[in-house]
């Protein structure tokens, strides 16, 4: 077992190993949109809010921008990112002649996934502390919070893999789920604020219990009830989530 | 046998590449059995691959890596502790002529010496046995002499070599026994000369014009005494070889799924 995991954790390295090859092409995306959002929403928008729940608008819509740059970072790397390496530098042919088999190459893209979540969650909630938008006790969650989502919405990127006949299809799956999750579940405002049925649809979406661990942990409140209600929610998805990745990719590397 | 080099051959389709993926436990088998250096590759493919080397048919380099950093990743894959690696790697590029490159960029490769990286990788481990699936195709003949130079070389080390191939040449220089598979059958085995003198007529003479395709005979004499009939002269008259026995055993038309 233990060498099944050193075996899973060099596959994660090799993404690594190529990721930090074009760092700056890599990471400006992914701090650059969390950016766009605090200026665009939070200062020049949020100026014209006063209060939302009873704090300042900014305060109120940053600590979901922290979740929502785990869900594209992940999704996008086990999306495109993935797919690319499948089909088109057949990456995982070469891989696959080497002690590393298929199991070990589907934990190593759910450790990167979760590796890039955690660290990008950790990296804006640093940026929002920076901005003096959050409160710092908590901000150590973040990470756990970003490797989370980073998990389940890795899985949702492999499952689009396992079902996309070509690489354009991912923009639809984008369109359809990514895009929608991104605008229902709380970042800028409260679900409640919407209809009754959609906000049981929330319910379902992994971004939606990583908004409330975000929120929960950077205004400094409710952490214990919302980290047990929430994160035992994002974990049973994750869980599902990665399972059904898990048959949908494995025929896909072995047949 | 150890140092034996053993032929796969068959026309595009007839599963060659399915075979050798399940030997090495890239893909499952619906049924039969197979043992690999004693293993099965289905329940013992982590170990068996320890042992192993292949050449595969894509190259699927990292391209943004250099080849240094290429080698190191798939030396790390293998198990090689990092001093032994580096070692190994530095005479493996020398061994195929690409100790100049260490340095530069995959993507900035010529095909010929991806294809010789492909080896490198191939050879980390030390491998008993190593696999080539098709290892030459798309490689001006240069390389290849090369490449069948450091296979033999290899061979006397004790290396078993499985070769794949479409080159009848290459089959023949390289390979001890052989088989010709057509869509998934074995059609004959056996090594490239007794095959040759069991299943094709001993000389060829081949016209360039449609209006004699060819025609053969046991010996040279016969086969001048036939072609003097013919008042066209042939362009080329040669001994039967390979690929004389290839056409006749899977058929000359290209199948419909082939």
């Amino acid at each position: 077992m233990p060498e099944f995991f050193v075996l899973s954790w060099r596959v994660a390295m090799r993404h690594w190993a190529i990721y930090k090859k074009d760092f700056f092409a890599n990471i400006l995306p992914t701090l650059i949109d969390p950016a766009l959002f605090v200026m665009v929403f939070g200062y020049w928008l949020g100026a014209h809010i006063t209060q939302l729940n009873g704090r300042p608008y900014l305060t109120y819509m940053a600590p979901g921008i922290a979740a929502s740059t785990a869900l594209f970072t992940a999704y996008f790397e086990s999306s495109y990112g993935f797919y690319v390496r499948l089909v088109y530098e057949n990456i995982f042919k070469a891989v696959m002649t080497t002690p590393i088999g298929p199991h070990e190459i589907i934990t190593g893209e759910f450790i990167w996934v979760a590796l890039k979540g955690a660290i990008m969650a950790g990296l804006v909630g640093v940026v929002l502390f920076a901005f003096g938008i959050i409160k710092v006790e908590y901000i150590w969650l973040l990470p756990i919070m970003g490797g989370l989502v980073g998990l389940a919405c890795g899985a949702i990127g492999l499952i689009a893999t396992g079902y996309v006949r070509n690489m354009n299809q991912f923009q639809t799956v984008y369109a359809l789920l990514i895009s929608p999750m991104f605008f229902i579940s709380g970042v800028f405002y409260p679900i409640d604020q919407m209809p009754r049925a959609l906000q049981y649809v929330c319910y379902l979406s992994p971004l939606y219990h990583g908004v409330r661990l975000s929120q929960s942990a950077l205004w400094a409140e409710d952490v214990l009830r919302d980290w047990l209600i929430h994160g035992a929610s994002l974990i049973a998805l994750t869980a599902i989530l990665m399972l059904w990745a898990w048959r949908r990719i494995y025929p896909k590397l072995y047949s | 046998m150890p140092g034996a080099c053993f032929g796969l051959l068959g026309p595009n389709g007839a599963g060659k590449s399915t075979l050798i993926r399940m030997l090495y436990g890239a893909m499952s088998r619906s049924g039969g059995e197979i043992r690999v250096l004693g293993l099965d590759p289905e329940t013992g493919g982590r170990e068996l691959r320890r042992s192993i080397g292949v050449v595969t048919q894509e190259d699927a380099l990292d391209e943004q890596m250099t080849v240094l950093e290429n080698m190191a990743l798939y030396a790390s894959f293998i198990g090689l502790p990092k001093s032994i690696a580096k070692t190994r790697i530095r005479d493996l590029l020398a061994f195929l002529a690409l100790e100049h490159k260490v340095n530069a960029k995959i993507i900035a490769l010529s095909g010929g010496m991806k294809r010789r990286l492909v080896f490198v990788r191939a050879l980390l481990g030390n491998p008993q046995l190593l696999i080539l699936d098709e290892p030459t195709t798309g490689l001006d003949p240069a390389v290849r002499q090369v490449l069948w130079t450091k296979i033999r070389a290899l061979q006397q080390q004790g290396t078993t070599v499985l070769l794949t191939t479409h080159y009848m040449d290459e089959a023949e220089a390289l390979c001890d026994q052989l088989v010709i598979l057509d869509r998934g059958v074995v059609r004959v085995s056996g090594a490239p000369r007794d095959l040759i003198a069991e299943h094709s007529a001993g000389y060829v003479a081949i016209w360039k014009t449609a209006l004699h395709p060819r025609l053969e005979a046991a010996s040279l004499h016969q086969l001048t005494a036939a072609v003097d009939q013919i008042p066209n002269k042939p362009d080329v008259i040669r001994p039967a070889n390979l690929e004389d026995v290839f056409l006749k055993i899977t058929g000359k038309e290209l199948s419909g799924d082939a």
